[in-house]
């Protein structure tokens, strides 16, 4: 064990630091779930993109060829540490486009749907939503029905998507559509790029518990979407959204972000009262906040064993769905124990003039669902560490 | 960056695992739990000639120099198979002596401790708390090159099977560690029926016993900073063991829920066991990280240890005393028979979750380091 950077890594960590110094925006937003605050000021997010660009950290992990800054496993650990550290805005200003689309990309696109996409994803001059889950295929997404059929030198597209973050202000969808009916549920689906422009394509967004609305229902009418925009070989859509590139694992910058979350609770809990003492010397407070800070802290170095078997080329499986599970248990528990800190405030909607925090913990209860739900709820999870991991039967 | 074991740690973890499981299966401890006899002397030498009992003593007294991590790791494996034998419990006293016994009394003590010859063990406790400078009531008075020990002092681990009893007692201001033959007039030992025979602990009573003073180690009254230490120390050792007692009970569990069968189906495919083996998994796995971290930090990092030792003690507790428990639960009836071996894990679970501190004493101290530093 050693827990110490090789000088190169120290050196970028330096260098990091001092982009920090010289180019960090000022910012409003305190969570990461405020992602409408954090895109409040796009000129100053838009400089922040081309300054990160110009360094090659949009795009970190990818390899150099297609523009990305080839970063290495302990280099993209530090440089999203450090960012999230000082609570810096997203590496990239198309979020989805470099979660999902680049990747792609470069593992099944064509030269020339390479050279048109991934240049203003690295930009941050595109925002790209993804059409992957379905009214019938949230968790078992493979069940997808949304249908494509073959003209000429087109698909048409059928079919509804569903929980699309971010549709209403993109530009292009990386959408998953069935080609093959007959083929077995995983192959006969095909994933194309489709600009949100086309005709037929209708967004509708849905309205959340908290107010907001991140998400839309996406309507597909006779959609006409050419050949050459599709990404990788029909049947091939299963394969083509799996990440594969050596991406670091170690969730570290949710683990900074979570920890910043905990530092505000403290900081809440020696405001508020409770029976007339700061209720940061509650007997029952200070357990719960020591019992997250220590899952936290959990987190995080379960995240440096995820990481360390990449730095020696170990097959890194389905354990980081431990990671997820107990950030998916702290999101949920810190909306609940700032509430009781906040005792009668905690009744106040963000929107009242008494609300605590301008109703940032009100917020905080509201609207986790995006970061537990998204991506593999809690129980699918469970499914995959039980079975993957543990061995257990497959209970469908 | 590396958090992860090398070579050599593996391979003791792998010769570890062997001896464990030719020596001492869970058949052999279920046996043995049910009538607790004298410690197998012949399986601790074999072990001590492997380099365990001596396995952090320095090689200039016989040991082989390693760390805590290489500690941890044997712990761990002890853990899983509840081996009861000394083996924190002496390396505690090992870890005392080279901290503050001079020259002559590493020499006198660790080369013996390092072969198997000596069994040793740290007696600080007296009552529920976790043991403090306050907590120690026993008093140490001088009788001219001598000094008479009385008082009593309880839980201490492993302390029927000790030849060598390290007795903190109160003395002057402060507290200092005396060097006690077991076998020394006026002390008395008496095993304690524990809830887990696996765990063993004792009361000692000291009744005017003598020693030579040259039998403290380090200064008159001045040996608290370093028992605190020590008590860090421990909490980690224990935690690292009850780490891999979680790890065995999970894996019991998992096994039987992939082999019983109810409905026309394995139980493990229905997912109220399931996801409790997963969430069993999270904990363990979480305990684990913690525990690694707390053990590296002993020899690297003296000022994380406090927190880390509590981190890794609460949230060990926490997976070991769930696991013990949904272990009986996944086995259903036969879970509770005193022939499957599930009662073993949660006997373990249930005893060590308060022992050296329940999980609220423990994140008390996390927040505690949190707003004070």
């Amino acid at each position: 064990m050693d827990f110490t950077f090789s000088a190169e890594d120290e050196a970028f960590r330096a260098e990091v630091r001092a982009f920090i110094r010289d180019h960090l925006p000022k910012r409003s937003g305190q969570d990461q779930m405020d992602v409408e605050e954090g895109m409040s000021d796009l000129p100053a997010l838009y400089k922040w993109n081309q300054d990160l660009h110009a360094k090659g950290w949009v795009g970190f992990h990818w390899p150099r060829e297609v523009g990305g800054g080839g970063g290495t496993i302990s280099e993209q650990m530090i440089l999203k540490e450090e960012m999230a550290r000082v609570k810096a805005p997203m590496l990239g200003l198309s979020y989805m486009g470099l979660a999902w689309v680049g990747p792609a990309l470069i593992k099944y696109g064509t030269q020339e749907q390479k050279d048109r996409h991934i240049g203003p994803i690295l930009r941050g001059e595109v925002q790209w939503c993804t059409g992957y889950s379905e009214p019938g295929a949230g968790s078992d997404l493979a069940a997808l029905q949304c249908r494509a059929v073959r003209d000429g030198d087109d698909y048409v597209v059928n079919g509804q998507k569903i929980w699309t973050s971010l549709a209403m202000w993109a530009q292009w969808m990386i959408l998953l559509v069935r080609t093959d009916p007959r083929a077995p549920k995983h192959l006969g689906i095909t994933c194309l790029l489709v600009p949100m422009s086309t005709p037929g394509l209708t967004v509708k967004p849905i309205k959340e518990m908290n107010g907001g609305a991140m998400f839309a229902e996406v309507f597909f009418e006779d959609v006409r979407v050419a050949v050459a925009n599709r990404l990788g070989a029909e049947g091939q859509g299963w394969d083509v959204t799996k990440d594969a590139l050596a991406n670091e694992r170690s969730s570290i910058a949710d683990v900074w972000a979570l920890k910043h979350r905990l530092e505000a609770i403290r900081d809440l809990a020696a405001r508020r009262t409770r029976r007339g003492r700061p209720a940061i010397e509650d007997p029952g407070i200070r357990q719960r906040i020591a019992r997250m800070e220590t899952q936290v802290e959990a987190m995080r170095l379960n995240g440096l064993r995820f990481v360390t078997k990449q730095l020696r080329g170990e097959p890194l499986g389905a354990e980081t769905s431990i990671n997820k599970l107990i950030r998916a248990r702290i999101e949920i528990e810190s909306g609940r124990l700032a509430r009781d800190i906040e005792g009668s405030f905690g009744i106040l909607a963000k929107t009242s003039p008494h609300a605590v925090d301008k109703g940032r913990w009100q917020k905080v209860m509201l609207s986790w669902p995006p970061f537990v739900i998204g991506g593999g709820t809690p129980n699918i999870q469970k499914n995959v560490i039980a079975e993957r991991i543990l061995g257990l039967p497959h209970d469908v | 960056m590396d958090f992860g074991f090398t070579p050599e740690q593996d391979a003791l973890r792998a010769q570890a695992r062997r001896l464990l499981d030719q020596e001492l299966p869970l058949e052999r401890i279920l046996a043995w739990s049910a009538a607790p006899s004298a410690l197998d002397r012949a399986l601790w030498k074999k072990t001590a000639a492997l380099g365990w009992a001596g396995l952090t003593v320095a090689e200039a007294h016989g040991g082989l120099g390693l760390g805590a991590v290489d500690l941890i790791v044997l712990l761990e494996e002890m853990g899983k198979s509840l081996c009861p034998l000394p083996l924190a419990a002496t390396d505690l006293a090992a870890a005392a002596l080279g901290a503050l016994g001079d020259g002559a009394q590493q020499a006198a003590w660790l080369p013996k401790i390092a072969r198997g010859d000596v069994v040793a063990t740290v007696a600080i406790a007296e009552g529920s708390d976790v043991p403090t400078a306050d907590g120690v009531a026993a008093r140490a008075g001088a009788r001219g090159t001598d000094v008479t020990l009385d008082g009593t002092k309880l839980f201490v681990p492993d302390g029927q099977h000790a030849d060598l009893l390290l007795i903190a007692a109160r003395e002057g201001a402060g507290v200092s560690l005396f060097a006690v033959p077991a076998d020394t007039p006026g002390v008395t030992v008496r095993p304690l029926v524990v809830v887990d025979a696996t765990k063993p602990a004792a009361e000692i009573a000291l009744a005017g016993a003598v020693v030579p003073a040259r039998n403290r180690l380090g200064a008159v009254g001045g040996a608290w900073p370093t028992l605190a230490r020590l008590v860090d120390r421990q909490t980690i050792t224990h935690a690292a063991e009850m780490v891999g007692s979680a790890d065995a009970a999970l894996r019991l569990a998992v096994e039987y829920a992939k082999v019983r069968r109810q409905f026309g189906s394995p139980i493990g495919r229905f997912q109220g066991v399931k996801h409790r083996c997963a969430e069993m998994l999270c904990d363990v796995e979480s305990a684990r990280s913690l525990v690694y971290y707390a053990a590296w930090a002993v020899d690297h990092a003296p000022d994380d240890v406090p927190s880390y030792a509590s981190m890794a003690k609460a949230a060990a507790s926490e997976a070991l005393d769930t696991a013990g428990e949904e272990c009986v639960q996944i086995h259903g009836a036969i879970g509770y028979t005193w022939e499957c071996h599930a009662h073993l894990f949660y006997k373990r679970g249930r005893q060590s979750h308060v022992w050296l501190g329940a999980p609220d004493e423990h994140y008390e101290r996390v927040m505690t380091v949190l707003q004070h530093g």
